[in-house]
């Protein structure tokens, strides 16, 4: 009876489209000059030749069977951002890339630890430092016992990394 | 009792979404210059407002709201997001989108607030 249970969750995972998408926004001030960049890059895994609608069974499932491990994401964030910022020097180009790349490699590994049902959300800041001030604060509006997210943030001499993974559990 | 919309949409509208965050920027930190001690209270007071505007609308959805304030000083600030998620009730639907960002400055500060809307 279980197991055909489980074999009927596995197979709506499936039909779940799951596409990754990313965007980074980026505010440069080059000797008094403001300019503002929005790139927006949406790359589909796997390829439907037409949009299905799917209505999805009831699982009787109340919340989820394995809890998103916050310990294992934040290791991934420090290992992630010390690798890649570690040697680097702030550059206009460049940071704009490795934000992007960050959040790939961070969202891709996060996917590895095949947590069921949860989304994520992957959200890096890479910022030169000049003596500025900044603050950075978030709020959700979520389920407390089921989501949860992980920040962690890396300063080199000359720039400064935050990222923050936010994990939802989808019902 | 505040007015709850009882809207059945269950699409994230980011137009209406950007709207709104604007005016609460505006409204909380419109003509203002960059303050140390302030900036903690100011970007609680945007992200609340924003979380506040988005639930009256009454739609399924759950909000993560993300708010940056950076003092103008000739630094340059990159911000990335990537999301593992159902493209269908979270992300790109022809005009609406799963999130929106809004980008704000004065004389002072620049103000990135990121809405990511994950469908319940």
């Amino acid at each position: 009876m279980s197991e055909a249970h489980k074999d009927k969750s596995v197979r709506r995972d499936k039909k779940t489209s799951r596409v990754p998408s990313e965007g980074s926004h980026g505010v440069k001030n080059t000797a008094g000059k403001t300019k503002d960049s929005l790139s927006n890059v949406s790359c589909m895994e796997e390829h439907h030749d037409e949009r299905m609608v799917v209505t999805l069974e009831n699982t009787y499932q109340l919340g989820p069977r394995k809890r998103f491990p916050t310990p294992a994401i934040l290791e991934i964030l420090k290992d992630v951002l010390t690798n890649y910022l570690e040697e680097e020097e702030y550059e206009v180009e460049r940071s704009r890339q490795m934000a992007k790349t960050l959040c790939e490699v961070i969202r891709a590994r996060a996917k590895e630890l095949m947590i069921r049902r949860y989304k994520l959300v992957v959200l890096v800041h890479i910022g030169q430092l000049a003596g500025q001030s900044m603050q950075i604060s978030s709020r959700c509006l979520w389920d407390p016992s089921n989501d949860t997210f992980a920040s962690w943030s890396f300063k080199n001499t000359s720039l400064y990394g935050v990222a923050s993974v936010y994990a939802v559990y989808f019902e | 009792m505040e007015e709850f919309n009882n809207g059945d949409e269950a699409i994230f509208n980011a137009d209406e979404a950007t709207n709104n965050i604007k005016e609460c920027i505006e409204g909380v930190i419109g003509g203002m210059d960059y303050s140390q001690s302030k900036v903690n209270q100011w970007s609680a007071s945007i992200v609340e407002q924003s979380l506040t505007h988005l639930v009256k609308q009454g739609r399924p959805f759950k909000y993560i709201v993300n708010c940056t304030v950076m003092q103008k000083s000739g630094a340059g600030l990159h911000t990335a997001n990537s999301c593992y998620w159902d493209n269908a009730t979270d992300g790109e639907i022809i005009h609406h989108i799963g999130s929106c960002t809004v980008r704000w400055e004065n004389r002072t500060m620049y103000c990135v607030v990121s809405v990511f809307a994950v469908a319940m």
